[in-house]
């Protein structure tokens, strides 16, 4: 078996170096800011950190996979949660490492921030390894992210209505507290069962935890997952909104309290009505 | 005398550690937390530090299917072979009128370590703990560590208040090093007792009932205030600790205090390079109040100080690393002589002092093969009187082998163990009865060791 | 063994990417000369004139249930939309089991050839939270037109294995939306939002398939004669598969039978 899975992978190696030829094999490689990582040397952490879950192909098979919900990513179809680029493209490098260095919350992923820089980026160049499409695409310019107007609550009361209109309900919930009617329904590209998020649990996104990456989840969603893209149904100043009103959903969050939007007027009247504690709180 | 010190130091050969109940939790692989179990990589430093929490959320036991339970065991089966130089022996055996004679004993045979029982783990949100019943071979159990943690107080990463017994937190720790045999299984300078002070207590019996030996190695009793950076690059620890040498039962009557920093430099593709400082402070009584002549509820009097203090360092480049340590130490001379404080002196008395260091090297072939070696030296600095040899007492050791792991998963964890090591302490065999001098050749002591290292 | 399948598929991907640019017709003959030539089977391509057709019904017997009712309480607009209960599209049959929504193409025989895709763009339409039509054929790399009719948000998500995956969400009265998709499959497409909306996008690299009529019908047109494999894949019932041999000018008649 082991022996078998060897043998595959010095074919996959022999079949990258042919396709790939003897020229610069920019999948290989990975850029974050001024880092280069280098698959070669990816490869090794790859072997110590992720193969237990993301398996030795890559493929999310890993011996642990069984045992981890949600699933392990799927390296080869090259589908992403966590990308700034348009939703069926693929992720930039620059995604990749944050999503290592983050790790996805509620999932076995952790933050991987302990890791030097220069790790993390030999991994994701690894990573792209796995998948043919690094090879033969390109990811499109990541989606802008315009600065951020005022979360007034004239924003929060538009960003409201836009939840109404976009559907978000169905899902997320009337109260975004994950229970909408179609929540049970969910499942992933695999067919694996997946809630939906559950603002008032207080915890970071998937994605990031500051209003620039709620606006960039919106406006990318996350592929592989039923949450879609905004992009060609909001405007920047919609998004915004929306943005505003999700904020105001988190009744618990405890994290980046700075660019949360200020809790005045209506909005602790919309908070009251939505408190529940989760059964979770932390005791500090 | 010196069987008493080798075997005290023995008796300290620490449990090594490694929690395969983690790698059920979380399902990753032991190689995600250790560089070589139960040697920690960055990551396991990390999440060490933030109270056994990977931090997504699900680190509470109540995300946890009620039928996992956080323990984990381990043992080692092993063969082993110890020799020991210039032993004062009998020409015939049995009748000692005949005279002695210097001989190297050696003994070998298949035997055991000792059973660690470790629960570990998260009892909520932020709040982790650690009980470590551990037996020697024999069976017997004391408690190597019992502790909760209070994590991110405050939302504050840098504060984490720890109470109970637990070790020392230092860069490199005793607790997790890769050699397991009898010389090679502990850090020389993190037990070194002056050749001069070990004679003494153990010529006075009732010296070592208030005062054992101190170990910076050891597990200590207390409080502990630490913090760290996100990623854990920079690390503090400031510790308040009963002056008991982690023994329960309040056998004694004043406090010691620990400080550490270290910080991590990232370094280019070569990785992490963190160096340490680390003192610690302490006092031990020097006699017991006493009714009648026996002692009153074991309180001790006329406490002196001593103390320890040092630098550290692990550096890494590639698959090569290099974990060192300098260690200062500076002893009372109440302490170093194994005088009362309310009794004089003996003449030309001074408090004894001492510096020693290692450096180990690991070279992590891949995650499963692991080359070790190690060279470590204490050379006194003032004995304890100046008539002394200089060197006496002296120690130097070196220490190899190697770690392979047939198999990296996350459920449990199996190593063949292979050592060697061999510790030379200067003039400190027992001289021959006939001897002018009161000191003897440098005792020379070996082991050979093959073993199965197993947590599950 | 599908991990070695997986790499030769994306060497020869690869191959044809650097090799082939779309819209080159000398390029393009070049291939076809070349793949007509190693594949031996596949006797002279020649268009055209001498094309024929490969026609035919598609029936399922027994084990047929009624259709299912769809509850669409979890969106208001949906059920004001549909008074009465929709009910579930999944098999749609007429009298002597004729069954509708069938793809029927070619699976093998064509070759390497490559194909222009149609310059009209293929158009799936959600339309009383529903796709219209449910089971759509579509040439590799061909535009693909999505248009909201409802007046509710629909997300649309097709989950491809060798296709890019995306997923997008388009509200009412929102412009069409326009994507393709590059490789040959069969994809289903969800809108997760009304999890009883369910559709399939079948991508072709040649135009050599058709979808069933009520009737169970379907014509395959201008195949030009050869040795082929010929297939009707059905969403609930699977596959059928069988061996056709056409010479010039002929038409074949097939019928496909499931009996689930």
């Amino acid at each position: 078996m082991k022996r078998n899975r060897m043998k595959v992978d010095i074919a996959s190696i022999l079949v990258l170096l042919f396709a790939a030829g003897a020229q610069v094999t920019p999948a290989q490689e990975s850029h974050i800011g001024g880092i280069t990582g280098e698959a070669t040397r990816g490869r090794h952490l790859y072997r110590r950190y992720c193969v237990g879950c993301h398996g030795p192909l890559g493929d999310g098979r890993g011996e642990n996979a069984p045992w981890v919900d949600p699933k392990p990513r799927d390296f080869v179809t090259g589908t992403f949660k966590c990308r700034s680029t348009p939703s069926g493209e693929l992720p930039t490098d620059e995604d990749l490492f944050k999503s290592v260095t983050r790790g996805l919350v509620n999932s076995n992923m952790p933050p991987w921030l302990p890791l030097t820089e220069q790790q993390r980026a030999d991994l994701v160049a690894y990573v792209k390894t796995f998948s043919s499409r690094f090879r033969e695409e390109k990811p499109s310019a990541p989606v802008e992210v315009p600065s951020e107007p005022a979360a007034d609550q004239q924003s929060i009361q538009r960003g409201s209505e836009l939840y109404q209109k976009m559907n978000c309900w169905s899902c997320h919930g009337k109260e975004g507290h994950g229970d909408g009617p179609s929540a049970q329904t969910l499942v992933d590209n695999r067919g694996y069962p997946i809630p939906p998020f559950d603002f008032s649990a207080g915890t970071r996104f998937k994605c990031g935890e500051s209003n620039q990456d709620l606006y960039r989840i919106l406006m990318t969603g996350l592929d592989g997952t039923p949450m879609p893209s905004s992009s060609s149904a909001l405007t920047p100043a919609q998004t915004w909104d929306l943005v505003h009103y999700l904020r105001a959903l988190q009744i618990n969050a405890k994290y980046s309290k700075a660019s949360s939007p200020p809790r005045t007027g209506g909005s602790v009247a919309l908070n009251k009505q939505l408190v529940r504690r989760p059964e979770h709180a932390d005791l500090f | 005398m010196f069987v008493f010190v080798l075997g005290m130091l023995l008796s300290l050969r620490p449990p090594a550690r490694a929690i395969p109940a983690f790698a059920r939790k979380y399902d990753l692989p032991c190689s995600a937390c250790h560089e070589a179990w139960p040697k920690l990589n960055d990551f396991g430093i990390a999440f060490r530090d933030r109270g056994y929490q990977l931090g997504n959320e699900k680190d509470s036991p109540i995300w946890q299917n009620p039928s996992y339970w956080p323990i984990t065991f381990r043992i080692t089966p092993q063969w082993h072979r110890e020799s020991s130089s210039n032993n004062v022996v009998d020409t015939v055996p049995g009748d000692p009128a005949l005279g002695q004679t210097f001989q190297n004993v050696t003994t070998d045979g298949f035997d055991f370590g000792g059973l660690d029982i470790w629960a570990a783990g998260t009892l909520y949100k932020d709040i982790s703990f650690s009980v470590l019943p551990s037996s020697d071979s024999s069976g017997s159990f004391h408690f190597e560590n019992v502790f909760v943690r209070f994590d991110n107080l405050l939302g504050n990463r840098w504060m984490n208040v720890k109470v109970g017994k637990f070790e020392l937190d230092n860069l490199v720790s005793e607790k997790r090093m890769l050699f397991l045999s009898n010389n090679g299984g502990f850090y020389q300078v993190y037990h070194y007792t002056p050749f001069r002070e070990a004679q003494f207590l153990a010529s006075n019996p009732l010296s070592t009932q208030v005062s054992t030996a101190f170990g910076l190695g050891d597990n200590q009793l207390g409080v502990e205030l630490s913090g760290h950076s996100e990623n854990s690059y920079t690390r503090y620890s400031v510790a308040l600790l009963s002056s008991n040498e982690g023994n329960p039962g309040l056998p004694n009557r004043t406090y010691d205090g620990w400080v550490s920093f270290n910080h991590g430099f990232q370094v280019g593709k070569v990785g992490v390079q963190r160096v340490g400082a680390f003192a610690y402070f302490g006092e031990r009584p020097t006699f017991l109040n006493t009714s009648l002549g026996a002692p009153v509820l074991g309180e001790g009097l006329g406490n002196k100080s001593f103390y320890r203090a040092g630098l550290t360092g692990l550096f890494y480049i590639k698959k090569l690393d290099f974990s060192t340590v300098f260690v200062h130490g500076w002893d009372n001379v109440f302490l170093g002589t194994g005088t009362a404080a309310n009794a004089p002196l003996p003449v030309g008395a001074r408090a004894p002092t001492w510096n020693g260091g290692f450096i180990e090297t690991h070279f992590t072939y891949s995650p499963q093969l692991v080359f070790v070696q190690r060279n470590e030296f204490v050379r006194m600095s003032r004995q304890v009187f100046s008539t002394d040899p200089h060197d006496l007492g002296d120690v130097d050791a070196y220490s190899f082998g190697l770690r392979y792991y047939p198999f990296m998963f996350s459920r449990a964890g199996l190593a063949l163990h292979a050592e060697y090591s061999l510790v030379r302490a200067y003039k400190s065999a027992s001289p021959l009865p006939t001897s002018a001098s009161p000191f003897g050749p440098d005792l020379r002591t070996s082991s050979v060791f093959f073993g199965l290292d197993f947590a599950f | 063994m599908g991990t070695k399948t997986r790499y030769l598929h994306l060497a020869a991907a690869t191959a044809i990417a650097l090799s082939a640019t779309p819209g080159s017709p000398s390029r393009s003959a070049a291939i076809e000369r070349k793949s007509s030539a190693a594949k031996a089977a596949s006797s002279g391509h020649s268009e055209g004139h001498e094309a024929g057709t490969v026609s035919g019904t598609v029936r399922v017997i027994g084990a047929q249930t009624a259709a299912a009712r769809i509850n669409m309480a979890a969106d208001p607009a949906c059920l004001r939309i549909h008074p009465t209960p929709m009910m579930s599209e999944e098999v749609v049959t007429e009298a002597n089991g004729a069954l509708k929504n069938v793809i029927v193409y070619i699976s093998n025989g064509v070759g390497n050839r490559s194909f222009d895709p149609p310059k009209e763009p293929a158009v799936f339409e959600q339309k009383g939270c529903s796709y219209s039509p449910r089971v759509l054929g579509m040439q590799a790399s061909q535009s693909l037109q999505i248009v909201n009719l409802d007046p509710t948000s629909h997300n649309i998500h097709p989950v491809p294995q060798n296709n890019r995956e995306w997923n997008i969400i388009q509200p009412p009265g929102s412009s069409p939306i326009a994507e393709t998709f590059t490789r040959e499959e069969i994809i289903p497409v969800r809108c997760n939002v009304h999890p009883w909306m369910k559709g399939y996008i079948a991508v072709f690299k040649h135009p050599y398939f058709a979808i069933t009529k009520e009737d169970g019908t379907f014509d395959l047109k201008d195949v030009p004669p050869g040795e082929y494999m010929i297939q009707a894949w059905h969403e609930k019932y699977g596959v059928l598969t069988q061996k056709v041999t056409l010479e010039g000018n002929q038409t074949k008649v097939l019928e496909f039978v499931f009996k689930p």
